[in-house]
C-alpha cells in the first residue's frame, strides 16, 4: 500500500513540474465547469419557458368564448415538453426532438420547433454540453496526460532499476493508474455536483449516484487503457500514436459508423410515406363532419333501435356529436397504429446504434447516460403518446359535449344561426392540465441495465490487459 | 529530375513504415464506408421520392373523382413538394437530417402546415452521421497530425537525423518531399473512394472537381501548419508527443471550442422570434374568423387580393371561398413574424459564413455542403419552393371559387404541379 500511494505521489509531483499535465487538467476542469453553469442556465430558463407557455396554452383554452363545441376541436391545444432535472449534463435527444406539439382533432401533429433547426448549424459534431466534453474529450485529456507514465520510466531507464531494486510491478502500475483516475475524477467533479444538485431538485438518490458511478466506470475504463498500452509500448511516441488512435476509433468513428449503420440497415420509412396508408384507411372510415356519410349507416340505425325513433330528428342526442365521436375514436386507432409502428422503427434503429456498446465504451456510456437522465428516444416517445392521450381525451369530451348538449336543429342551422350553435364556455374545463414527468426511477435504472453491463464488461476486459501487461513486462 | 528522385527515395523509404501503411488503409477504408453510407442513404432519398410521388399521383386523383365543388376539392387533397438529393449530395449530407426535404401541404393556411417536420430519427441525429464531409472536416486533420507530427523528431529519436541531414542536398527540400509525400498517399485514399463513388452518381464535373479542391485545400493547411511548427525552435526541443500535443490542441480549439463559442455569440447577436409564437398566432387569427363578421375577413383579404372585391357575397349556408379568405388571412396575420423567423435563420446562416473562417474544419464542411446543396441555404430554398407552390395552388382555386365556376374534372386536370429543379 506505501508503495501504491508513493507512487501515486511522485506522479502528481512529477506533473506538476512538467506543467503540461497540469495545464490540460485545469483546462479540462474549468472547461467541465464552464459548461455545466452554462447548461444549467440554459436549462432552468428552457424549464421555465416551457412551463409557462403550458399555463399560457391552458388558460387560453379555458378562456375561450362560447362556441360550437367543434370549433374548439379545431382550435386545439398545444403541450410543451419540461426537461428533466438531469438534462443539465446530459441533454441528448432534446436538442433534435421538437419540444411542442400542437393537438386537434382528427390529427396527430408531429413535434415542431427542434432547437438545431433554429441554431446556427455550428454545433453539428461538437456542443459545449457537459456529456460531450466527459463522453469525448476528457478520455483526449486522460491519454494526453498519462500516455507516458510507463514509457517514459522505460526510456530513461528507470522502470528497470525499480524492477531489480524488487518494486512489485503491480504496485507500481496501481499508483500510476490511482494518479491517472484522480485527474480523470476532477474533470468530473462538476458533474458529481450537478448530480447532487439534481437530487435535491427531486431526482432520485439512486438515479444520480448510478448516474456518477457509470461516468466512474468511464473514467476507470480510459486511464486503464491509456496504462496499458503505455506499458505495452517500448517509446513514448509509439504510445502516443497508438492512443491517439484509439481515441479517433472508440470515441468519433465507431459511434458514428453506428448510426451510419442503423440508417443503411433499418431504414424507417418515415412519416410521409406511412401517412398515405393512412389516409387509405382513413376514408373508408367516413368523414366525420358528414353525419349522412353511408359509412354512418350502421350507427345510424343502432340508435333508431335503441331509442325507438326512425328519424335522426327525433333523437334525444344530437347525432352529429355521435358521429364526430365515433369517427374519431375509429381514426384515433387507425393513427395509432401507425404512429406506434413508427415509433417501433426509430426505436429499432436507435437499439442497432447502441448495440455498437459492445465495440467502443463511448456508445456504452451514451446510451447509459441518456437512459438514466431520461433524454433517450423512449423518453421522446412517451412524450408523443402522452400527448396523443391527452389530445384524444379533450377531443372526445368536446364531442360529447357537442352530442348532449347542442340541439340537433341548432347545430344544422348553424349557418344560418351561428349565435344559437353554441354552447356554454364553461364546457372548456373538460381539458385537463398536461405536465410531462420524467420517467420513474425504476423504468430508467431498467433500461440502462444492459448499458451498464457493457460498460462493466469494458472494465474487466481493460482489467485483463493491464494484467497481460503486466506479465509481458516481467 | 532530382526532385523525382528525391520523392522516389522517400516513397519507397515511406513504403517500409507499416504504420504509415496501416494507417493510409484505415483511412482508405473509412473513405470507402463514408461513401458507400453517402449513396446508399441519397439511394433511398432518391427511392422514397419517387414511391411518394406514385402514392401522391393516385391518392389525389382518387379523391378529386369522388369531389362536387372546388371548395372540397381543395380542402381533400394533399399535395406532394420534395427537394431531391443532388448527384453529389452523398459526399456531404449536411443538413438533410435537420430540414424536411420532404413535404406535404394542402391549401389551408400555409404557416400551420410549413413547420411540420418528418425529420430523421432523432436520436441518430444526436449521434450524428459518419459522411465524407465528415471525414474531411474533423478526422482528415488528425490523420495528418498522427502523419507529420514526428518529421523531424522521430528522425532525431531514431539517431538518423544529422546523418540525414548531411546527406541531403538540401534540407527544407527533405522534411518538404516527405511531406508532399505523406499527404499525397493520404488524399488519395481519401479521394479515390469519393471519386468512384461519383462515378457511380454521375455527379456533374465541376462539383466533383470543386469537393476534390476543397479537400486539398484542407490538407494543405493541415500539412502546411504541421510542416511550419516541427520546424519552429519551439519543437526543435519537445518530444514527437509534445510536439503532437500542442497540434491536437489546435484542433480542438478550431473544431470544437471556435464553433461552439460562435454558435453562442451568433445566437446572442440575432433576434429571433419563437417559432411557436408563428403558429400561435396564425392559429388565433384562423379561429377567430369563425365569430367575426364577414366582413372584418373581407377587408383584410382585399387589401391583397382587391380583384374579388363585389365577388365577396355569402349566401346563408358555409362557403368555401370565405373559409379559405380566412386562411389566407390567418397567413398575413403571421407574415411578418414568419418573415422575421426566417430572417433570423438566414441572418444566423450569415454569421456562421463569417465565423467559419476562423475554423477551417468547419468551413470545409459548410463549402462541401454548400456545393453538394445541402446546406441551410438549401433548406431555406427549398420552404421558398413550398410557399410559392402553396401560392401557384391558390392563384388556380381562387378564381374558380370566386367566380362560382362548375366543378369540372378537365378544370382540375389543370392544378400546378410541384416541380424540382434537381429532380429528372
Amino acid at each position: 500500500m506505501k508503495v501504491i500511494n508513493k507512487v501515486t505521489h511522485d506522479e502528481w509531483r512529477f506533473w506538476h513540474r512538467t506543467k503540461l499535465a497540469t495545464t490540460i487538467l485545469v483546462i479540462g476542469t474549468l472547461l467541465t465547469i464552464v459548461s455545466a453553469i452554462g447548461n444549467t442556465i440554459e436549462i432552468k430558463h428552457a424549464a421555465h419557458e416551457r412551463s409557462h407557455l403550458q399555463l399560457a396554452s391552458e388558460t387560453q383554452f379555458l378562456t375561450q368564448p362560447d362556441r360550437h363545441p367543434h370549433r374548439m376541436v379545431h382550435y386545439g391545444h398545444y403541450v410543451f415538453r419540461t426537461p428533466s432535472p438531469l438534462s443539465i449534463i446530459e441533454p441528448g435527444v432534446d436538442a433534435f426532438t421538437g419540444t411542442s406539439i400542437f393537438l386537434e382533432g382528427h390529427r396527430q401533429n408531429s413535434a415542431m420547433f427542434s432547437d438545431q433547426r433554429q441554431a446556427s448549424g455550428m454545433t453539428r459534431f461538437s456542443s459545449l454540453t457537459p456529456s460531450f466534453l466527459l463522453q469525448v474529450l476528457v478520455p483526449l485529456f486522460i491519454i494526453l496526460i498519462g500516455y507516458a507514465s510507463v514509457t517514459r520510466e522505460k526510456e530513461a531507464g528507470t522502470l528497470h532499476i525499480m524492477i531489480t531494486q524488487g518494486v512489485n510491478l503491480w504496485h507500481l502500475l496501481l499508483g500510476k493508474y490511482f494518479a491517472l483516475v484522480s485527474s480523470g475524477l476532477l474533470m468530473l467533479l462538476p458533474l458529481v455536483i450537478a448530480a447532487i444538485w439534481a437530487s435535491f431538485n427531486g431526482e432520485s438518490f439512486l438515479l444520480t449516484s448510478s448516474f456518477v458511478i457509470g461516468y466512474i466506470l468511464y473514467i476507470l475504463v480510459w486511464s486503464g487503457m491509456v496504462l496499458t498500452v503505455s506499458a505495452l509500448s517500448n517509446k513514448n511516441s509509439a504510445s502516443f500514436a497508438t492512443l491517439v488512435g484509439l481515441w479517433i476509433v472508440f470515441c468519433i468513428l465507431i459511434p458514428r459508423i453506428g448510426s451510419s449503420s442503423a440508417a443503411a440497415i433499418a431504414p424507417s420509412p418515415g412519416k410521409l410515406e406511412a401517412d398515405y396508408a393512412v389516409l387509405e384507411e382513413l376514408r373508408k372510415l367516413g368523414d366525420g363532419h358528414n353525419a349522412a356519410d353511408p359509412a354512418f349507416e350502421q350507427l345510424k340505425k343502432n340508435l333508431f333501435a335503441k331509442y325507438k325513433v326512425d328519424k335522426v330528428e327525433d333523437l334525444p342526442i344530437n347525432f352529429r356529436g355521435t358521429v364526430a365521436q365515433y369517427s374519431e375514436e375509429k381514426l384515433t386507432k387507425v393513427l395509432n397504429k401507425f404512429a406506434e409502428k413508427r415509433m417501433q422503427e426509430e426505436l429499432f434503429q436507435a437499439q442497432i446504434a447502441r448495440q455498437f456498446g459492445w465495440f467502443t465504451p463511448t456508445t456504452a456510456i451514451r446510451s447509459f447516460s441518456m437512459m438514466i437522465a431520461g433524454t433517450s428516444l423512449e423518453t421522446h416517445h412517451r412524450f408523443l403518446r402522452e400527448a396523443e392521450n391527452l389530445r384524444f381525451d379533450f377531443v372526445q369530451s368536446l364531442n360529447k359535449v357537442h352530442q348532449d348538449t347542442l340541439n340537433y336543429q341548432a347545430d344544422i342551422n348553424r349557418h344560418k344561426d351561428d349565435k344559437a350553435a353554441r354552447v356554454n364556455a364553461e364546457n372548456w374545463q373538460v381539458l385537463s392540465s398536461f405536465s410531462f414527468e420524467p420517467d420513474t426511477a425504476e423504468t430508467r435504472l431498467t433500461r440502462s441495465v444492459i448499458y451498464g453491463f457493457q460498460l462493466i464488461l469494458w472494465a474487466t476486459f481493460v482489467y485483463f490487459s493491464l494484467r497481460f501487461a503486466v506479465r509481458r513486462i516481467s | 529530375m532530382a526532385i523525382f528522385s528525391n520523392i522516389n527515395r522517400e516513397a519507397r523509404f515511406l513504403a517500409k513504415q507499416r504504420y504509415i501503411l496501416a494507417l493510409l488503409s484505415i483511412v482508405f477504408l473509412l473513405s470507402v464506408f463514408a461513401v458507400w453510407s453517402g449513396i446508399s442513404e441519397t439511394r433511398f432519398q432518391l427511392s422514397t421520392i419517387e414511391k411518394l410521388l406514385e402514392k401522391d399521383a393516385i391518392d389525389r386523383d382518387r379523391v378529386i373523382a369522388k369531389q362536387k365543388d372546388y371548395g372540397s376539392a381543395a380542402y381533400y387533397s394533399f399535395h406532394l413538394t420534395y427537394s431531391a438529393p443532388s448527384a453529389i449530395a452523398f459526399a456531404a449530407m449536411g443538413q438533410r437530417d435537420i430540414y424536411p426535404w420532404k413535404h406535404r401541404i394542402r391549401m389551408l393556411a400555409i404557416e400551420g402546415q410549413i413547420y411540420e417536420t418528418d425529420a430523421d430519427n432523432p436520436e441518430l441525429s444526436f449521434l450524428g452521421r459518419f459522411d465524407f464531409a465528415f471525414l474531411v472536416s474533423v478526422l482528415l486533420p488528425l490523420f495528418v497530425i498522427l502523419l507529420l507530427h514526428d518529421l523531424r523528431s522521430a528522425e532525431r529519436e531514431a539517431g538518423r537525423y544529422d546523418l540525414l541531414i548531411t546527406t541531403a542536398t538540401k534540407q527544407q527540400g527533405l522534411w518538404l518531399t516527405r511531406a508532399i509525400v505523406l499527404c499525397s498517399a493520404l488524399a488519395i485514399a481519401l479521394l479515390v473512394p469519393f471519386v468512384i463513388g461519383s462515378l457511380a452518381t454521375q455527379a456533374p464535373i465541376i462539383s466533383v472537381g470543386l469537393i476534390t479542391l476543397v479537400v486539398i485545400a484542407h490538407l494543405l493547411f493541415w500539412m502546411l501548419l504541421a510542416l511550419v511548427f516541427t520546424a519552429s525552435k519551439l519543437a526543435d526541443k519537445q518530444s514527437s508527443a509534445q510536439i503532437a500535443s500542442v497540434l491536437l490542441s489546435i484542433w480542438l480549439v478550431v473544431t470544437v471550442l471556435i464553433p461552439v463559442g460562435s454558435d453562442l455569440t451568433i445566437d446572442a447577436m440575432v433576434e429571433s422570434p419563437n417559432g411557436g409564437d408563428i403558429v400561435l398566432t396564425q392559429r388565433e387569427a384562423v379561429n377567430d374568423a369563425w365569430d367575426l363578421p364577414f366582413n372584418t375577413t373581407w377587408d383584410e383579404f382585399l387589401t391583397t387580393h382587391p380583384q374579388w372585391e363585389g365577388k365577396t357575397h355569402i349566401g346563408e349556408s358555409f362557403e368555401w371561398k370565405w373559409y379559405y379568405a380566412f386562411q389566407q388571412v390567418g397567413d398575413q396575420t403571421a407574415q411578418t413574424l414568419s418573415k422575421a423567423y426566417r430572417t433570423a435563420t438566414l441572418e444566423k446562416n450569415r454569421l456562421a459564413e463569417r465565423f467559419a473562417l476562423m475554423s477551417p474544419p468547419m468551413l470545409t464542411q459548410r463549402l462541401m455542403s454548400a456545393i453538394a446543396e445541402t446546406d441551410t441555404n438549401a433548406a431555406i430554398k427549398y420552404e421558398r419552393e413550398i410557399r410559392e407552390y402553396h401560392k401557384a395552388l391558390r392563384t388556380f382555386y381562387y378564381p374558380l371559387l370566386f367566380n362560382e365556376a362548375e366543378f369540372t374534372l378537365e378544370t382540375m386536370s389543370g392544378l400546378p404541379k410541384f416541380s424540382n429543379k434537381k429532380y429528372n
